[in-house]
C-alpha cells in the first residue's frame, strides 16, 4: 500500500513545514542588511539589534504579561463551564457549548475591530485592559474543550465515592477531581498562553500609543524596515518555544493530550 | 452521576460568571457591529453600506480574490497532505511523534516569524531570484513579492499543519485488515486508496478543509505582508477601510461580510457531515 510518491510527498510536506524556519535562521546570522540569500558573512548584530530596540522589549512583556493573566482567568471562568458540561445534563447545554465555542468562528481581525470600535469609543478603558477582555474571550473555546476532555477522561465514580462519603460538591472537586486533571490543566495552560502570545489579529486594533504585544510589534517593524532584525528575533522565539514546550512536557507529559 | 434537587441553581452558578464574560465583551460588541453596518450615523436603518460593498468593483474582485486564493490554498494542502498523512499514520510511535512535532512547531510560532521567510525566499534578492539569475533563465529579477502566488505560498505554510494533524487522526483509525482485504481481493493501490482510505478519512479531511479555508479566508499577517495594499483581501481591505480610509461603517460591512463567509463554510460541512451519517 505504501509507495514511493508517498515518500516523495513526505519530503515535500516536511521542507514546506521546515524549510522556512532554516532560511530564516540562516538569514538572522548573515551579515547583509537587505535579505538577500544566501546570506554573506556572519553577524551577531541583528541579535543585538533586537534587544536594543526598546519597542521588542517593551512589547515582550506585556505579551507575557497578557498571555499568563488572560489564560489563567479563561482557566478559572472556564473550568466551572467544563465542570457543569461534563457532570450535569441539563436542556440549555447546546446553547453553552455553541456560546463558548462561538469566539473561534469569528475572524480574529473582525474580534479586535468590534472591540476597538465597543469599548474604545464609547468607554475610556485603558489599553491594556482592553487587550486582556479580547485575549481573554478567545481562550475560552481552547480551555473549556481541553478541560472538558480531561475531566470525561476521569472516572465520575471516583467523585461521587467522596461525595457519598462526606464530602460536597465543592469538597470533593477540590480534593479528588483538581489533583487528578493537573496535566490537562498543564495542556490547557500552555495552549492559551501560547495562543495568545502568538495573537496578531485580535491585538492589531486594540494595541495603542505606548501598549503593543510583541508580535503586533514585529509586524510594524515589518512594514517600515526589510532587514533580519525579525528573523533574529523569530529565532529566538522559536528557540523559547520549544523550551517552554519541553519543560512542561518534562514536568507533567504534555503529549497525552496533543 | 449524583442527581440533586438543586441542580439547576448548582449549573447556574458554575457557567453565569463566564456565560456573562462572553455576553457583555464578546457577543455585545459583535451586535454593535452589525448595527454599525446598518445604522448611519445621522439615524435611521439602510443597507446601503452592503449595497455599496456589492456594486463597488474593487470589493467584488477583494471578496472573489480571497475565496478564490481560500480554495486554491486548501487544495494544495490537501494534495499535499494526503499521502504523506496516510504514512505518518502508519509509522512506528517513536518516529511519528518527533514527525508530529515538526507538525506542531510551526503553529506554535507567530504568523509575522513564519511569514518573514518567504520574504527572503521570494524578495527581489531573494533565494529564487539568485537562483534564476545564477542559472541565466532570466535577466533581470522576477516580481514575486505581491503577486497571489506569494500569498497562496505564504498561507500554506501557515495552514498546512491544519490539515495534516486531522488526516493523520482520522487515517489512524482505518485498520490494516481493511486495506489488505482490499488488496488480497484484487484492488490495485491507487483503487484501495481512492475506494477505501479516502472515504474512511473523509471526516478529517472535511475537518482539515473546513480549518484551512476558513483560515486562509480570514488571516491578516500574510496577506498584509505578502500582498500588501496592492494586493488586497477581505482582512486588509477591512483594516484599509477602518484605518486609511476611516469608514467605520463600510469596515464593518465588510468585517460583518467576513462573519457570514466563515459561518455559512462553516454551517455548510456541518449540515454535509450529518447528512452523511
Amino acid at each position: 500500500m505504501v509507495s514511493r510518491w508517498m515518500y516523495i510527498s513526505l519530503v515535500i510536506l516536511y521542507g514546506f513545514l521546515v524549510g522556512p524556519f532554516i532560511i530564516i535562521f540562516m538569514a538572522s546570522f548573515g551579515a547583509n542588511a537587505n535579505l538577500a540569500f544566501p546570506p554573506q558573512g556572519f553577524t551577531l548584530d541583528w541579535f543585538a539589534n533586537v534587544f536594543e530596540r526598546s519597542q521588542f522589549i517593551d512589547s515582550f512583556w506585556v505579551s507575557l504579561r497578557l498571555g499568563l493573566l488572560s489564560t489563567i482567568v479563561s482557566l478559572v471562568m472556564g473550568m466551572p463551564v467544563a465542570y457543569a458540561l461534563t457532570r450535569f445534563q441539563f436542556a440549555a447545554a447546546g446553547l453553552v457549548e455553541t456560546v463558548f465555542s462561538a469566539p473561534i468562528l469569528v475572524p480574529g481581525l473582525v474580534i479586535g475591530f468590534a472591540m476597538l470600535q465597543f469599548y474604545v469609543r464609547l468607554g475610556d478603558l485603558h489599553v491594556m485592559t482592553v487587550l486582556f477582555i479580547g485575549h481573554t474571550a478567545i481562550l475560552f473555546p481552547y480551555s473549556v474543550r481541553v478541560i472538558s476532555a480531561s475531566l470525561r477522561n476521569l472516572d465520575p465514580n471516583v467523585e461521587d465515592a467522596a461525595i457519598s462519603l462526606g464530602a460536597n460538591r465543592l469538597r470533593g472537586f477540590l480534593l479528588v477531581v483538581l489533583p487528578n486533571m493537573q496535566a490537562g490543566i498543564a495542556a490547557a495552560f500552555v495552549l492559551g498562553f501560547i495562543t495568545s502570545f502568538n495573537n496578531v489579529p485580535v491585538s492589531l486594533f486594540l494595541s495603542g500609543p505606548g501598549v503593543t504585544t510583541l508580535p503586533v510589534a514585529m509586524f510594524s517593524y515589518l512594514e517600515y524596515h526589510f532587514d533580519p532584525t525579525i528573523g533574529a528575533l523569530s529565532t529566538l522565539l522559536v528557540i523559547f518555544t520549544i523550551a517552554l514546550v519541553q519543560t512542561a512536557e518534562r514536568l507533567l507529559g504534555l503529549s497525552q493530550f496533543v | 452521576m449524583i442527581r440533586r434537587p438543586n441542580q439547576t441553581r448548582s449549573i447556574i452558578l458554575l457557567v453565569a460568571p463566564a456565560f456573562v464574560f462572553v455576553l457583555v465583551f464578546f457577543i455585545l460588541p459583535l451586535l454593535f457591529l452589525l448595527s454599525q453596518s446598518v445604522l448611519p450615523e445621522d439615524g435611521g436603518f439602510t443597507l446601503a453600506g452592503y449595497v455599496d460593498f456589492f456594486e463597488s468593483r474593487v470589493s467584488r474582485i477583494v471578496y472573489l480574490r480571497t475565496l478564490k486564493l481560500g480554495l486554491i490554498v486548501t487544495g494544495i494542502s490537501v494534495l499535499m497532505s494526503y499521502p504523506a498523512a496516510f504514512l505518518l499514520a502508519r509509522m512506528p510511535p517513536r518516529r511519528r511523534s518527533f514527525l508530529m512535532l515538526l507538525v506542531i512547531l510551526p503553529l506554535m510560532t507567530n504568523a509575522v516569524a513564519r511569514t518573514f521567510a518567504w520574504l527572503i525566499i521570494l524578495g527581489k534578492r531573494g533565494m529564487i531570484n539568485q537562483t534564476l539569475l545564477a542559472l541565466g533563465l532570466v535577466e533581470t529579477p522576477v516580481r514575486f513579492m505581491y503577486t497571489e502566488t506569494a500569498i497562496v505560498l505564504g498561507l500554506t505554510q501557515l495552514f498546512l499543519p491544519l490539515m495534516v494533524l486531522p488526516l493523520v487522526s482520522a487515517m489512524e483509525n482505518i485498520p490494516n485488515d481493511v486495506l489488505e482485504a482490499a488488496q488480497s481481493l484484487g484492488a490495485n493501490r491507487l483503487t484501495t486508496f481512492l475506494r477505501i482510505v479516502v472515504p474512511l478519512s473523509s471526516d478529517g479531511l472535511v475537518l482539515g478543509a473546513t480549518l484551512v479555508f476558513t483560515g486562509s479566508v480570514t488571516a491578516f499577517v500574510t496577506p498584509a505582508i505578502l500582498g500588501g495594499s496592492r494586493l488586497l483581501l477581505m482582512s486588509t481591505l477591512l483594516r484599509q477601510k477602518s484605518v486609511t480610509i476611516f469608514d467605520q461603517q463600510a469596515a464593518a460591512v465588510v468585517a460583518v461580510v467576513m462573519i457570514l463567509t466563515t459561518l455559512a463554510v462553516n454551517l455548510l460541512l456541518r449540515v454535509g457531515r450529518v447528512r452523511q451519517a
